[in-house]
């Protein structure tokens, strides 16, 4: 959906990603989204919308053995899902990175923050251990740990949280990449904690150019960060736009219902406008608009068929059959 | 003790109708572990053996104490002897037929006795936790610093040979085994949630021991007791083999093992046979309890 | 059948002016090893009134939970004393069951409130079952509150607390907290761990049960707006200590406490043309093992002066809002010594 003459960073065309075993699962159904380069696209949505798989579908993060991937994955004009495994080991890290909610995720408790950092540099770069050491200390200035010089040699749980997380921002960032995703790393912080961490990211990918891919579940954190919003409802994006459009004038129903869940203009006293029942079990692909069930604003027609992505301007969509007639108001 | 207020409920028994029933905690692993199938064929196996133990009279085509002195150390497929015969010219076959029982008998009475004096130490421990705790967990961890084997062997020794002694020295193994395990599982049970939930209901201890700790902590600590099922055998079979265990003539694989060791230049596949039966057996004990543990194993 | 949960008047016998539960210099501290004490709560004075809902937030350390859980009695206090419509928990006035059945909880983790071995209505049933109650008779009652929670009876009461998603277990733990028929209920991060549409459906489901059984509420958590919005006074903790507590609209509107402002602006703003520029406050959260001397939030503090580090600023309340707003700050305190507290009133 970009209208801009420049080759997008990622461009995701129509990805399914089916999760085979016991149950089949279809975790992401028909998702194609554009990002800029060093511009940041914040993915929103609840547990189960697909957002993680996504994300970890660029990074080809998912167990190969039981997941069928479909669609086309194109990151910075190369195919991540036809790479071999050489391609993937030099494509990851230094192209595309990942930042987690849990920072243990990333950190090897056994080594040093140091080492661990330096240990990425030089997978990626031919430089001495020397240097990546000094790079290594760079990199913990940037994300403005205090003391880095002591944080080279700490090992992670020697770190509190909030520090913690900055070192594997900085682990992230050790190969330079162009494209850093994001999946909902600042959800386990502390509120005082959290804003630091996103104001260092806003900052990190405003100076090192990157192009970044924010899933969270919180819009708050949401509107921070992007530049634009895709809104996430069982395995598809619902709606698009930049956030000022989404905030203001929401037309998915369930990105109004999400609005009014982060009490986006509630009014004390008077009862929420929570959205009823609970999404989908995602045993089948969607045949209909899945968010019909819990929709105040469904039609018989929503149960026929699947509503196409609708264009309402310049990269704004909407998975709506109501949107038809042009920007409803809000 | 002011009445009960505020709980306004008719005093009249209510029938109470069936609802819609769920099915079940026990239907739930009886359904998780028929999908394995290695648990099930290692399921079927300890079957077949205690079934073989039980109908050994029927099934055993020879006394498997006459001896024959002209036909000692026959080989597997001899006519009349099935799977050969054994330094005194007794029926292999009939001997491993009839001495699943008393090796069966030597794994699971020990791991049982164990299970439950086991369970009373540690649960309590575990429940109460403070001093009485590293009183008792201290004083089992006294036994558990000993090597299973040692220790089985010097009680034994003590004690004396016999079915009787060995079967009191492997039970006096295994129980600081299954306390450890009795405790830490309970620990963790009385930590959670719902037990100080239970607490916050106003329940006392035993109330709580019976509804909310035992339901949780019995299961584990009886798939923890059933892998020991195995290694009680083997030690059983090791205890008799040193001559601290059974006494001949009564066959009893790891006995036979033993008589059956000069012949192993001779007629080594006969001499190895109650090796292979001590291994199929405790190997079927073994995925079993494996199985039974997955199958428990609620995924949430 | 109709369900009487809710205190008769006979009940209320501390009449409208007592506090439903009072908290005195409660303090607990747990001892690690080698001498070192972990301060988690030091002297938190607090009071609860009939009806309301007050609201608890802090960050990691700053002792809410134990707070509750000292409450809740699950833990009892070192020093201080705890009230409830004005008498002492504990001593013969009000015995722990009888206490227990006035108070209850309902925690964070929804799946592991629940005993995994029993069903939903077995799990709801357990409390009345303690105190006495036939066990089909509480049963019945368990499906009535089930149903009340907006759980239908017939397809959930005889289900396992795995075979539930997490907003119907956590509406389950509210029935549980409820088949006592209390009167406060403490809510220790009770929706924090759900989605954001389903804790819309439970917070909504708080409201409606508050007003039907006229409860009390303590609401922990760490989430400003939900604190915001279902709260009438809200209490702000650091480090082991109260430092503001106030009627919500002015606290959210006007904070006097250098923590209080800092928390709030760490809120992430939501106006995309009006993002947050700067973190209120650097590093993390500190632990309460050795906290400072004096103010303890003296370290991270923009206006800290030398009495912030030598004195411990009492809880009192502002000059201008009659006692409804106490904060615990030189600044706010009259002739303590900092250059911005306002000066004493002099005698004529």
């Amino acid at each position: 959906m970009s209208t801009s003459s420049s080759t997008p960073l990622v461009a995701m065309e129509n990805v399914t990603v089916r999760f085979r075993g016991a149950q089949t699962v279809h975790a992401v159904n028909g998702v194609s989204l554009t990002l800029e380069p060093g511009k940041v696209l914040g993915i929103l949505g609840e547990s189960g919308s697909g957002k993680s798989v996504t994300l970890k579908t660029l990074l080809r993060l998912l167990p190969e053995s039981r997941t069928d991937i479909g669609g086309k994955v194109m990151v910075d004009g190369r195919d991540v899902l036809a790479m071999n495994a050489a391609e993937l080991s030099a494509y990851r890290g230094a192209v595309t990175s990942m930042i987690f909610q849990d920072p243990a995720l990333a950190l090897d408790p056994v080594y040093t923050v140091g080492q661990q950092i330096a240990e990425s540099i030089t997978r990626h770069e031919k430089i001495s251990a020397k240097a990546a050491m000094a790079r290594a200390l760079e990199l913990l200035e940037l994300v403005r740990i205090p003391s880095p010089e002591r944080r080279l040699k700490a090992y992670p749980h020697e770190m509190s949280g909030g520090m913690r997380q900055r070192a594997m921002i900085a682990l992230a960032l050790a190969a330079r990449p162009k494209l850093l995703l994001a999946d909902e790393p600042t959800t386990a912080l502390d509120a005082t904690v959290q804003i630091q961490i996103l104001l260092l990211l806003r900052q990190l990918q405003r100076d090192l150019g990157m192009g970044v891919i924010f899933v969270t579940h919180d819009i708050g954190v949401a509107v921070e960060v992007s530049d634009r919003l895709a809104v996430m409802y069982a395995g598809q994006i619902v709606e698009t736009g930049t956030v000022r459009e989404l905030l203001r004038n929401p037309q998915h129903p369930y990105t109004k219902g999400l609005l009014a869940a982060n009490l986006h203009g509630a009014k004390k006293g008077e009862r929420l406008e929570a959205i009823p029942g609970a999404p989908p079990a995602l045993n089948e692909p969607p045949s209909s608009c899945s968010f019909a069930p819990r929709c105040r604003y469904a039609e018989p027609a929503c149960g026929t068929a699947l509503p196409p992505a609708l264009s309402l301007g310049d990269a704004r969509t909407v998975r709506c059959i109501r949107a038809e007639a042009g920007l409803q108001p809000a | 003790m002011t009445a009960v207020t505020g709980l306004d409920v008719p005093k009249t028994a209510v029938a109470v109708p069936p609802l819609l029933k769920s099915p079940g905690y026990w239907s739930g692993v009886w359904r998780r572990f028929k999908r394995d199938k290695v648990a099930v064929a290692a399921g079927i196996v300890v079957l077949l053996i205690v079934l073989m133990a039980i109908f050994a009279d029927y099934l055993a085509p020879a006394d498997p104490t006459r001896s024959s002195m002209l036909r000692r150390l026959r080989p597997i497929g001899t006519p009349g002897y099935p799977l050969g015969a054994d330094e005194l010219g007794r029926d292999m076959l009939s001997r491993l037929i009839y001495g699943a029982r008393l090796s069966l008998f030597m794994g699971v009475a020990p791991v049982f006795i164990a299970f439950v004096f086991g369970s009373v130490i540690g649960i309590a421990a575990g429940f109460f936790g403070g001093r009485f705790n590293t009183v008792v967990m201290r004083t089992v961890d006294v036994f558990y610093a000993f090597p299973s084997v040692l220790l089985a062997i010097a009680l034994s020794g003590a004690l004396g040979a016999g079915i009787f002694n060995s079967i009191l020295s492997l039970t006096i193994v295994f129980i600081p085994q299954i306390a450890r395990i009795a405790e830490s599982v309970t620990t963790q049970v009385r930590s959670a949630d719902y037990v100080e939930a239970a607490r916050a209901s106003g329940a006392g201890s035993g109330t709580i021991i019976k509804v909310h700790v035992l339901g949780n902590v019995l299961g584990p600590i009886f798939v923890y007791a059933t892998s020991l099922i195995s290694v009680s055998m083997i030690l059983a079979s090791g205890l008799s083999f040193l001559g601290l265990g059974t006494k001949p003539p009564t066959p009893e694989w790891g006995l036979m093992l033993n008589t059956l060791r000069t012949a192993i230049y001779v007629q080594p596949w006969v001499a190895a046979l109650p090796g292979v039966a001590i291994f199929i057996t405790s190997i079927s004990f073994n995925l079993l309890s494996d199985g039974l543990r997955s199958a428990m194993d609620v995924k949430g | 059948m109709t369900l009487t949960l809710y205190v008769e008047d006979a009940q209320d016998r501390g009449g409208a002016g007592t506090p439903l539960l009072q908290a005195k210099a409660l303090t607990k501290h747990f001892p690690l090893g080698g001498g070192a004490v972990v301060r988690a709560v030091d002297g938190v004075d607090f009071s609860v009134l009939k009806g309301e809902t007050l609201g608890v937030v802090g960050e990691s350390g700053c002792g809410k939970s134990t707070t509750a859980r000292v409450v809740m009695q699950l833990i009892p206090q070192d020093k201080g004393e705890l009230l409830f419509d004005g008498e002492a928990v504990g001593t013969r006035a009000l015995s722990l069951k009888d206490y227990r059945r006035q108070a209850q909880m309902v925690f964070q983790d929804s799946y592991a409130s629940l005993n995994p071995r029993l069903t939903i209505e077995d799990s709801v049933a357990f409390g009345p079952t303690v105190h006495g109650v036939p066990k089909a008779a509480a049963i019945e009652r368990a499906r009535e509150l089930l149903a009340k929670v907006g759980l239908d009876p017939a397809r959930f009461a005889a289900r396992y607390p795995h075979e539930l998603s997490g907003g119907q277990r956590q509406r389950v733990n509210i029935a549980r907290a409820l088949a006592l028929g209390p009167r406060l209920v403490i809510l220790d991060e009770a929706v924090s761990a759900l989605d954001k549409s389903v804790e819309a459906q439970v917070l909504n489901l708080l409201a409606d049960l508050r007003e039907e059984f006229g409860l009390t509420y303590v609401f922990i958590s760490h989430d400003l707006n939900v604190v915001r919005f279902i709260s009438d006074r809200v209490m702000v903790m650091y480090l082991g200590e109260v430092v503001e507590i106030g009627p919500v609209e002015d606290l959210y509107d006007d904070p006097r406490h250098p923590y209080t402002r800092a928390l709030l602006s760490a809120m992430p703003s939501m106006d995309p043309d009006n993002r947050t520029m700067e973190a209120p406050l650097a590093g993390d959260p500190p632990n309460p093992i050795n906290p400072p001397e004096g103010c303890r939030f003296h370290p991270r503090c923009p206006h800290a002066q030398t009495v912030c580090a030598k004195v411990k600023p009492a809880l009192v309340a502002t000059s201008d809002a009659e006692g409804a707003r106490r904060v615990a700050c030189h600044m706010e305190i009259a002739g303590s010594g900092h250059s911005r507290a306002p000066a004493l009133e002099s005698a004529a």
